[in-house]
This record gives C-alpha cells, sequence and structure tokens, in this order.
C-alpha cells in the first residue's frame, strides 16, 4: 500500500502537491478576501509545477499567464472597487465541527485506500516528445477546428456583451444630466470618457 | 549549461547549477548598478549637464553609494499596512523579473535553461509582477499608493496584449515558440534577414508596448511623481524599495536582450564578411543598443495622458497587431508555402 519510490519527481510531487493542498486549504480558513486571492493564485502555481512534471510544458504556463496572471489580478481588481470590511467570525458549533472533521477524515480514509490498493493497467510510454506544442496547434487547426472556431465566438461574445453591459450606465448618466453637453469640450467628457476605457478592459 | 540541466540530478550537478545561478544574479545585480549610473549619465549630457561625477573617479561609484544608502536605511512598515502582504509584495516582484532571464540565449553554446516555450514562459512570468504591484500598493494602505497600483495594472495589463500578439508575427516566421530556434531562424548572413524588417510592424508594437510594460517615459504613469507622490511604493523604504527599484531595472535587462533575441538576431553578425567577431560581442553591442535606446527616450519624451494612454493601447496598438499577424499569415501562404 505505501510502494513509493523516492526519486526527483516524487519530490517535486510532494512539494507542488504541499502548495496545491495549503493554499486551498488557506483559500477557504483566511479571513481577508485578498489573502484569499493570493492562495487561490499559489494554487495555480502548484497546478502549473504538476503540468510541467507531466511534460505538458504548454498547458503549464499558459496556466500561469490566464490563471496566476490575468484572472488573479481580476479579482483583486474586483475585490479592491468594492468595500472590504472584515465580517466577524461566525459562531461555530462544536459538535458541528466535530462531525464535520469525523467525515472529512473518513472520506479521506476511503479514497485513499481505494486509489492505493486499486490495481491501475500499465498505461501506453507517454509520446509527449520534444515538439507537444508543435502538435497541440496541429491539432486544433486539423481534428479540432470547429470546437476551437465555437469557443472563439462564443468569447467575442461574451467579450462585447461585458462592454454592452459597461457601457449603458454612463450614458444614462449624461442622458439624465442634459446629453447635450456630454463629449463636447475636453472638461465634462474627459472624466466619463476615463471611465468607459476603464471598465472596456 | 544544457548538458548539466539534461543531465541526471546529482548533488554535484545540483551545487553546479546553484552556483551558476548564483553568479548570474551577481552579473545582473552589477548590470543594474551601472545601468542606473549610464542613465543618470546619458540623461545629464542630453541635458547639458554633468550627471553624477562626485563618488570614485567620474562618479563610478555613484549607485553603489546609493545602493548602500538603502540597505542601511530604516525598514519602515505602516501600522495599519497589511504586514503580511507589504512584506511579500516586492518578493512577488523580483521572482518572476529574475527568473524569466534563465531562458534568454546568449550565443549558441551559452544559454540556460533550453525552453521548447521559452516565449510563453517570459509571457507567463512577467505577468506575475503586475500581481506584486497592485498587492503593494494596496497593502501599504495609503491611496496614492492604491492609486498607482492600480493605474499599473491597468496599463500593464492593456499593453501585455499588444506586446503578446505582435510576437505571433515572429512565431509565425520561424515555427518556434523556442528562443534559440527563434535566433537561429534569422540567420542567412545579412542583417536583413532578422525579423525587425521583415516584422516592422511588430517591431514598432512591440517596442511601444515594450517601454509601457517598463513603466517608463512616455508610459511612467504609475509612478508620476508630480501627479501621483510616487506611485504603488510610496509608502515603501530601505531594501523594500530597492527591491522595487530593481525589479524595474532587471525587466529593462529581460526587455532589452528579450528585444535582441526576437528582433535583432541575438549573436548573428550583420555581414557574412563580420562573422569571425565572436557573437557573444554581437549579442552584448545590439543589447546596449536597445538599453541606450530606452535611456534616449526618457531623456526627449513627455508624460501622455491617462486617457491617451488607454486609447493609445486598445485603439491603435491592439487592431495593428492584429493586422500584422493576418499580413504575416497571408505572407506565409502566398510566398513561402505556395
Amino acid at each position: 500500500m505505501f510502494n513509493i519510490e523516492f526519486n526527483g519527481e516524487f519530490a517535486a510531487f510532494f512539494i507542488f502537491s504541499t502548495i496545491i493542498v495549503c493554499g486551498a486549504v488557506l483559500m477557504i480558513s483566511l479571513q481577508k478576501v485578498v489573502h484569499m486571492v493570493i492562495s487561490m493564485a499559489g494554487v495555480f502555481l502548484g497546478l502549473a509545477g504538476m503540468f510541467v512534471l507531466l511534460e505538458a510544458e504548454f498547458v503549464a504556463f499558459v496556466q500561469v499567464l490566464i490563471y496566476a496572471g490575468a484572472v488573479s489580478i481580476l479579482m483583486i481588481f474586483g475585490i479592491m472597487m468594492t468595500n472590504h470590511q472584515d465580517a466577524g467570525g461566525e459562531k461555530v458549533l462544536p459538535l458541528h465541527e466535530g462531525l464535520a472533521a469525523i467525515g472529512a477524515l473518513a472520506l479521506f480514509g476511503l479514497l485513499f485506500y481505494a486509489i492505493r490498493t486499486t490495481d491501475f493497467p500499465d498505461p501506453l510510454p507517454f509520446q509527449g516528445g520534444e515538439e507537444n506544442t508543435m502538435k497541440i496547434g496541429q491539432l486544433l487547426y486539423t481534428g479540432y477546428i470547429v470546437p476551437f472556431e465555437l469557443l472563439s465566438i462564443l468569447l467575442t461574445v461574451a467579450f462585447i456583451g461585458s462592454i454592452a453591459i459597461a457601457r449603458r450606465l454612463p450614458e444614462k448618466i449624461n442622458g439624465a444630466s442634459g446629453g447635450d453637453n456630454a463629449g463636447i469640450g475636453g472638461g465634462p467628457a474627459g472624466p466619463t470618457a476615463q471611465l468607459q476605457t476603464k471598465e472596456a478592459e | 549549461m544544457g548538458a548539466w540541466l539534461n543531465g541526471p540530478m546529482t548533488w554535484g550537478n545540483a551545487v553546479v547549477i546553484f552556483l551558476w545561478g548564483a553568479v548570474f544574479l551577481m552579473i545582473v545585480l552589477g548590470f543594474v548598478t551601472y545601468a542606473i549610473y549610464f542613465e543618470r549619465k546619458v540623461i545629464g549630457w542630453m541635458q547639458f549637464r554633468q550627471g553624477p561625477n562626485r563618488v570614485g573617479p567620474l562618479g563610478l561609484l555613484q549607485t553603489v553609494a546609493d545602493i548602500f544608502k538603502l540597505l542601511i536605511k530604516e525598514d519602515t512598515i505602516p501600522r495599519k499596512a497589511d504586514r503580511l502582504l507589504f512584506m511579500l509584495a516586492p518578493v512577488l516582484a523580483y521572482v518572476p523579473a529574475f527568473s524569466v532571464l534563465a531562458v534568454i540565449p546568449y550565443t549558441q553554446k551559452l544559454y540556460f535553461a533550453d525552453l521548447n516555450v521559452g516565449l510563453l514562459y517570459y509571457v507567463a512570468l512577467s505577468g506575475i509582477s503586475t500581481l506584486a504591484i497592485v498587492l503593494g500598493g494596496w497593502a501599504s494602505n495609503n491611496k496614492y499608493a492604491l492609486l498607482g497600483g492600480m493605474r499599473s495594472a491597468a496599463q500593464m495589463i492593456s499593453y501585455e496584449v499588444p506586446l503578446v500578439i505582435s510576437v505571433v508575427g515572429v512565431i509565425l516566421l520561424s515555427g518556434s515558440l523556442n528562443l534559440r530556434d527563434i535566433v537561429e531562424a534569422q540567420s542567412g548572413g545579412w542583417f536583413w534577414n532578422w525579423n525587425f524588417l521583415p516584422q516592422i510592424i511588430g517591431f514598432a508594437v512591440f517596442i511601444i508596448a515594450a517601454v509601457s510594460e517598463l513603466n517608463r517615459t512616455p508610459f511612467d504613469l504609475p509612478e508620476a511623481e508630480s501627479e501621483l507622490v510616487a506611485g504603488y511604493h510610496v509608502e515603501y523604504s530601505g531594501f523594500r524599495f530597492a527591491f522595487f527599484m530593481l525589479t524595474e531595472y532587471v525587466y529593462v535587462y529581460a526587455i532589452a536582450a528579450l528585444t535582441t533575441v526576437l528582433f535583432l538576431g541575438g549573436w548573428q553578425a550583420p555581414a557574412p564578411f563580420l562573422e569571425f567577431v565572436p557573437g557573444i560581442l554581437w549579442f552584448l553591442l545590439k543589447f546596449v543598443f536597445v538599453v541606450f535606446f530606452l535611456f534616449w527616450i526618457r531623456a526627449t519624451f513627455p508624460r501622455i495622458r491617462v486617457d491617451q494612454l488607454m486609447g493609445l493601447g486598445w485603439k491603435v496598438l491592439l487592431p495593428v497587431s492584429l493586422l500584422n499577424v493576418f499580413l504575416t499569415a497571408v505572407y506565409i501562404e502566398l510566398f513561402i508555402k505556395g
């Protein structure tokens, strides 16, 4: 049940999984929302490390670029714009907490036992090779071209939709306070235009 | 380096790799020290001033003295700041800045990591520094710092998009994300084989977006002294402030090296009869030229307004870089494949 081979790969796997698990636990248990986002960014980075271990470099660095970079910054932006007062810790019933702990431990034991006793069939030797990025590109533009294009259209629609929703509010304000001034002269148009470009991001 | 990285991981190899990393860190710190000196001198001469000339011969020790001053200053943390994030932010800014340098190839034999997605690695890690800047601004609990952090994030995200799209043309031409293969694809003897002429639109977009990513004039809005007190690092002092400054100059190194590799042919000589000069010298010459160019821009341009900045990024650079991708694809389809 505990036949583990201790080599570099196992050490790296252990470190990355520690990062992921710690990040996930902290994400739930921390009090401030910004701290939660940072621990989630830690989880994303750990996942990227896992992808590198699996020889999927392209997916790994796209993970860093999109999730650890863009998504985390977007969430922090959103959180900073909102009011972040600490909500006082909720009262927890000791009985409830104890039962939850027992349940979680039992689930862990069950999963651990099931995974360690299962005989996995020996997988075929992995043919990742040197140029797996090139292979992903070729597959995307041959076999998977239709889903790829559909996804692009979906993202474009979402993008345009979010711009449309973000733009509606300032126009209403302008309309209410005499729409003639809007857009004429540097003074009144300046801040509105800025707001619009910022929201358009 | 490749032999060590691909060899089996023994303790001996680990020590060798670690020592190389330490040596490289020293080289980068030396570069940053003298890049600051060089910048102040060049800007001084352009403005009919002397620049630093008191500490040491020709003022050569001026930056060393400045760094020493920063290191012995009191390390202050505002009482109402978020302590943990305040301390984490400079680290989180510097680590990616140094890590991206791992994939830069200097000559055919002198490189650190030969990564098959080198360019993507660079772009992905440099995004994390933005996160650190926003966090530093937020954790300071100061409205000027927050404003600077927000401006910085808005600017860096807006300009990262055209920056990434502008290099797609280079990737199309060389058919690889590996920086060494990209340099190899620019061989051919003459300087017009380098990517900056076939990819002239991409090159222009890349340079503008890169200056903006570096937060340097004319795009230095995140730390516009006259508008924002200092920007996201108002509350930082001593060595934590030094780390933010270090990050910026390490990114100058990284962007200059990346421009050399992607558009200026890396270690390739500009003409066949000049190939007897070792490649590292050509790399250094181009690299120093790009660094000088960045300082030159800083000395001569005024700062642009924040709405002009966003307008330029989204309404000009993004469409132009997309057009560049389209034109490159059409060119390859018509003239190279057909």
